[in-house]
């Protein structure tokens, strides 16, 4: 309370501080409800997701595993090297109030078994069935890609929302109402101290007067009686 | 369009790279790790990268904060568990664990 000026200017300003603070408290909890509405919806989605990632996983691992102890790391290498058509994605943001997340489609992940470069013949139904389960992998991590870091995003934002509604409810409104509670209390004191001393003026004020009035009262008498009577 | 990368183990590449996954990286010690995810972070010809839980969890934590926040490339760990990490974020932010299955 030391560095407030209990001013009405400041009044004012605190007062509007507070209107604004009010408003901007507000708007965040509109904001972090909308925000938690969000999460709620997406969250069952990233759930399934999660569980798919880890079931395809463990699967491709497997799979790579057996197909490893069959066909050898260096031949399944040298079938690595035979890919052509190399799995893209577009990943674009979107907007989601105010919080910006990818956006993520991908192409050329499933592929038929001639467009996968390597012989049929050549190699074992193992070979395919690893890459099937790692297509599909990668299908999923194109999935998990936009919806867990939307997810991520949503809950970072909603975080900060939060610790920015409560600092605004429980230290920035209180403070502020607290200094125009402090100002309005002194400004009553400054203007009771100020009557107190307009009363004092006017009653010295009076007070001389009457001493004055009770002065020349009394040189009248003494002044007649100086003048000779004619 | 842009492409896929990979960091991990060789064990961990190779299965990408048998769908096609040309932009792999081959790193085990933490010092490779954030080499290669540094290195990919500043490549805007990649829209997704993929690593192993336990090498993302081995990485600095500046370089984690710099991927979690990344859209191009997004990150994706992924790993033979499910991420309690995902889990105890939405524990902090919501202050409920919505998480668990009902």
């Amino acid at each position: 309370m030391a560095d407030i000026v209990p001013t009405r200017s400041a009044l004012i300003d605190t007062k509007r501080k507070i209107k604004l603070s009010q408003t901007g408290h507000k708007l965040l909890k509109m904001k972090r409800d909308g925000l938690m509405y969000e999460l709620f919806e997406l969250l069952p989605k990233v759930k399934d997701i999660r569980k798919n990632l880890v079931t395809h996983y463990n699967s491709a691992q497997g799979k790579m595993a057996v197909a490893q102890a069959i066909e050898g790391r260096i031949n399944i290498k040298s079938i690595a090297h035979t890919q052509q058509l190399v799995p893209t994605v577009k990943v674009g943001e979107k907007n989601i109030m105010g919080v910006v997340v990818p956006s993520v489609t991908g192409e050329a992940v499933r592929k038929t078994l001639t467009e996968r470069g390597y012989g049929i013949i050549g190699t074992s139904p193992q070979i395919d069935d690893v890459v099937d389960s790692f297509e599909m992998l990668v299908e999923e991590i194109i999935k998990a890609a936009e919806l867990e870091t939307t997810l991520k995003r949503l809950l970072e934002e909603i975080d900060k929302t939060k610790r920015r509604v409560n600092a605004l409810e429980f230290k920035v409104i209180p403070d502020l109402e607290a200094a125009r509670d402090y100002i309005l209390l002194r400004l009553e004191e400054m203007e009771r101290e100020s009557i107190f001393g307009l009363k004092k003026i006017k009653e010295k004020a009076r007070r001389r007067a009457k001493e004055e009035a009770a002065a020349r009262a009394a040189a009248l008498p003494e002044a007649e009686a100086a003048v000779p009577a004619r | 369009m842009q492409e896929i990368a990979v960091i991990g183990s060789p064990e961990f590449v190779l299965g990408f790279r048998l769908v096609g996954v040309r932009a792999t990286r081959e790193a085990t010690e933490p010092r490779q790790l954030a080499e290669a995810a540094t290195a990919m972070l500043g490549r805007s010809d990649i829209g997704i990268l993929v690593m192993d839980q336990e090498d993302y969890g081995r990485l600095p934590e500046d370089l984690r904060t710099q991927l979690r926040g990344s859209i191009r490339p997004t990150l994706v760990a992924i790993g033979l568990t499910e991420d309690s990490a995902l889990r105890e974020q939405i524990k902090q932010a919501v202050g409920v664990d919505l998480w668990k299955d009902n």
